[in-house]
C-alpha cells in the first residue's frame, strides 16, 4: 500500500507540473497581448507596462517566468479579470460553492437512484422490469442535456408555472453569505423567513438537479448492472450456491461487496462528467456558478478568467480522481498492482 | 462455454457472418441500425432532397406554424423560423453537420489513434510508461471540457470545433487501442509467429490488426454518440457552428427566445439529436452483445 501510494503521489506531483505548465503556456497561446493576458488589467500605459514587466518577469528567460508564475499561483495573486477588472481568485471563490453544491447533490441522486435499480436491472435482466430498466437508461443515456433541460422548463416552468426557470433563490430573499453553499447558509443564518426561504430554495434546485442527475444516473445503473452480471457468472458464486446459502444471501455476502467495489471508482469518473454538464446546466437554468462563468469569459475573450478556471476545475477534477483512486485501492488491494 | 449440440454439424461460417447473425436477432440493434442507415443516407444526400432552400429567407412566411396545426402549410411540414426559413429543409441540412461531421471526426481520430496507439503498444519500458502517465491524465478530463478549452485557443467554428473534438476523443482511443494490443502481445499465436522470424510490422498487420477489429467498431460506435452530444453542446453554447448554418444544437439556441411562440422549433431538433444519438448506441449496445455471444459460440 505504502509503495503504492508513494507512486500515486509521485504520479499526482507530475500531472499537476503538467497542468502548471499547460495553464502558463496559455497567457502566450491565447491571441492578444502578454502583457494584458498576465495580469489582466487594461488598458495599460507606458509607464505602468514597464513595472508590469518587471514584475511578472517577463524580461527574464522563459524559465524565470514559470517560476515568478508559480509564485504567484501559490501565493494566490491570479490576475484580475478582463471584464469586472477583480481579482480572479475572489470571483472564483464566490462562484464555485454552488457548482459544488448543484454537482454533489446530482452525484448523490444519481448514487440513490442507480445502484438499486442497477441490482435489479440485473437479478432478472430478462423480465419486464429488467428490461425497463435497461430501456429507460438507454433513453436517459442518449439525451441531450441542455434539450432535456429546455423540456422540464418547457414543462414544468412555462406550461405548468409549478417551479422556477433560473438562479438559485428568489429575489425577495436576502440570504447572508457565510459559505457560499446556499441551503447551508440558510440554515445558518439567524432570520425569521428561514422556512420560506429554505422551501424556495429547495425549488429552485429541483429542476437542475434533476437534468444533472439524468446522465450520472443512467451511466450508474449500466455499470452496476454490467458488474452484477459479471459477478453472477464468476465460480464462487456458484460455489455459494451450491453450499446452500440462498439468493439473498449470496446476493448480500458475495455478489454486491464484488459488484460495488467498483462503485467508488465511478465516484472520481463521474465527478469529472459532472463537473462538465454543469457547465452546460447553468447556462440553461442561470445558475451562479463557476460554468457559467467559464463560458461567459469565452464569449468575452477574457483570457485571465479562462486561465484560471481551466486551473481550478481541472485540479479539482485531478484531485478527486486521484483521491477515489487511492480510496478504491485501499478497499481492493487487487487494484494496488499495476 | 461449449454448449451441448444436438447435430454436429460444421460451423465454418466467417466471423463477419456470424457476428451479422448474433446481430440481427437483437430487435432494438436492428432498430437502430436502420435509424443510423437512415441518417448516414440523409447526410449524404442533403443537398439534393432539401425541399426548400435551407437558408432562403421568405418575408411573407415569418414562424409559420408546423403543418400539423391550423394555421400551418403542408408545404412547410414543421413550419418556418422567424426569418422565414422552411425548418425541415434546415434539420436535413442540419444532418449533415451534426450526424455526418461527428462521423468524419470519429474517423480522424481512429486514424490517429491507430497511430499512436500501435507506436505506444509495441513500445516498451520508460518511453510507454511516461507516454501512460500523460495518457492517464488527459483522460481524466472529460472530452467536452477539452474541446471546449482548444476552441476557447483556436476560436469558434464548425472546423474548429471538429478538430478540437477531435483532439478530446483521442485520449481514449489511443488508450483502448494500446490496451487492446497489448493483450494480443500475451498470446501464444503471436510468439509463435515471432519464432517464425516475423519483425514487429508483420505481427501488427497480420495477426493484431484482425484481431481488436470488433473492439476498434466499439470504440467507435461510443465515440460517434460522444461526438454528436458535444458537437450539439458547443453548437448550442456559440462555439460551434456559426449564425447562418443550421446545425441542431445551434438551431435549438437560435430559437430559445422563441421558446414561448414557437415551442415546436426547441422540441424537434433536440429530437433529432436524441434520435441520432440513440440509434448510435442501440448499434452499439447490439455489437456488444453479438460479439460476446459469437465469441461465446
Amino acid at each position: 500500500m505504502t509503495r503504492y501510494l508513494l507512486r500515486r503521489l509521485f504520479l499526482m506531483g507530475f500531472v499537476f507540473l503538467a497542468l502548471s505548465l499547460l495553464a502558463f503556456s496559455l497567457g502566450y497561446l491565447f491571441p492578444g497581448d502578454v502583457v494584458q493576458n498576465v495580469s489582466g488589467l487594461r488598458p495599460i500605459d507606458d509607464n505602468q507596462r514597464q513595472q508590469l514587466i518587471s514584475y511578472y518577469q517577463l524580461d527574464q528567460n522563459i524559465l524565470q517566468q514559470y517560476l515568478a508564475f508559480l509564485g504567484r499561483i501559490t501565493q494566490g495573486d491570479w490576475g484580475l479579470s478582463f471584464s469586472s477588472q477583480q481579482p480572479l481568485l475572489h470571483e472564483i471563490k464566490l462562484l464555485l460553492p454552488a457548482t459544488l453544491e448543484l454537482a454533489a447533490y446530482a452525484l448523490l441522486l444519481s448514487f440513490i437512484i442507480g445502484i438499486p435499480l442497477g441490482i435489479l436491472a440485473a437479478f432478472k435482466p430478462d423480465n419486464i422490469i429488467g428490461k425497463s430498466i435497461s430501456a429507460l437508461a438507454m433513453v436517459g443515456y442518449s439525451l441531450p442535456i441542455f434539450w432535456w433541460g429546455l423540456l422540464l422548463i418547457m414543462f414544468f416552468s412555462l406550461a405548468l408555472g409549478w417551479l422556477p426557470s433560473a438562479g438559485r433563490i428568489g429575489v425577495l430573499y436576502e440570504i447572508p453569505h457565510s459559505s457560499g453553499f446556499m441551503l447551508y447558509d440558510i440554515l445558518q443564518a439567524d432570520i425569521n423567513y428561514r422556512n420560506e426561504a429554505l422551501h424556495n430554495a429547495l425549488q429552485h434546485l429541483f429542476l437542475p438537479t434533476i437534468v444533472l442527475a439524468t446522465f450520472p444516473t443512467t451511466v450508474m445503473i449500466r455499470f452496476v448492472r454490467d458488474a452484477m452480471l459479471n459477478v453472477w457468472e464468476q465460480n464462487y458464486i456458484k460455489t455459494a450456491r451450491a453450499k446452500g446459502l440462498n439468493r439473498g444471501q449470496v446476493l448480500y455476502r458475495h455478489g454486491l461487496r464484488n459488484a460495488l467495489l467498483p462503485v467508488i471508482r465511478q465516484i472520481g469518473l463521474q465527478f469529472s462528467t459532472l463537473i462538465t454538464l454543469a457547465m452546460l446546466t447553468e447556462v440553461i437554468f442561470s445558475w451562479p456558478g463557476i460554468g457559467r462563468w467559464l463560458i461567459d469569459s469565452i464569449y468575452q475573450r477574457n483570457y485571465p478568467a479562462i486561465q484560471a478556471g481551466l486551473l481550478v476545475i481541472s485540479t479539482m477534477v485531478i484531485t478527486i480522481n486521484m483521491l477515489t483512486e487511492i480510496l478504491h485501492a485501499f478497499f481492493n488491494p487487487l487494484a494496488r498492482r499495476g | 462455454m461449449s454448449k451441448f449440440r444436438l447435430y454436429l454439424e460444421e460451423n465454418n461460417r466467417s466471423p463477419v457472418k456470424q457476428l451479422w447473425r448474433e446481430f440481427r436477432r437483437q430487435h432494438s440493434a436492428m432498430t437502430g441500425l436502420v435509424l443510423f442507415i437512415s441518417f448516414f443516407a440523409i447526410s449524404l444526400l442533403a443537398p439534393f432532397i432539401t425541399p426548400h432552400d435551407p437558408y432562403l429567407q421568405v418575408d411573407e412566411l415569418l414562424l409559420l406554424p408546423p403543418s400539423w396545426s391550423a394555421a400551418g402549410l403542408v408545404q412547410y411540414p414543421f413550419g418556418t423560423d422567424d426569418l422565414g426559413r422552411d425548418l425541415l429543409s434546415r434539420m436535413i441540412k442540419g444532418t449533415s453537420y451534426t450526424f455526418g461531421f461527428a462521423l468524419i471526426t470519429v474517423a480522424g481520430a481512429l486514424v490517429m489513434g491507430l497511430i499512436l496507439g500501435a507506436l505506444a503498444g509495441m513500445s516498451k519500458g520508460v518511453k510507454s510508461s511516461v507516454f501512460n502517465h500523460i495518457l492517464d491524465l488527459a483522460l481524466t478530463i472529460p472530452s467536452l471540457l477539452l474541446a471546449i478549452i482548444i476552441v476557447a485557443i483556436i476560436g469558434p467554428g464548425l472546423m474548429n470545433t471538429t478538430w478540437a473534438i477531435m483532439l478530446a476523443l483521442l485520449p481514449q482511443f489511443v488508450h483502448g487501442i494500446r490496451n487492446a494490443i497489448d493483450e494480443e502481445l500475451k498470446q501464444d499465436y503471436v510468439v509463435a509467429y515471432r519464432l517464425d522470424g516475423a519483425n514487429d510490422w508483420h505481427v501488427l498487420s497480420r495477426l493484431i490488426l484482425p484481431n481488436i477489429w470488433e473492439k476498434l467498431t466499439i470504440m467507435a460506435t461510443m465515440a460517434i454518440s460522444t461526438a454528436i452530444l458535444d458537437i450539439a453542446a458547443l453548437g448550442f453554447l456559440g462555439f460551434g457552428a456559426q449564425a447562418p448554418l443550421s446545425e441542431w444544437g445551434a438551431m435549438i439556441s437560435d430559437s430559445l427566445d422563441l421558446i414561448y411562440l414557437a415551442p415546436s422549433s426547441v422540441a424537434i431538433p433536440g429530437l433529432l439529436i436524441f434520435t441520432a444519438v440513440l440509434s448510435v448506441n442501440l448499434v452499439g449496445d447490439g455489437l456488444k452483445t453479438a460479439i460476446l455471444k459469437r465469441r461465446q459460440s
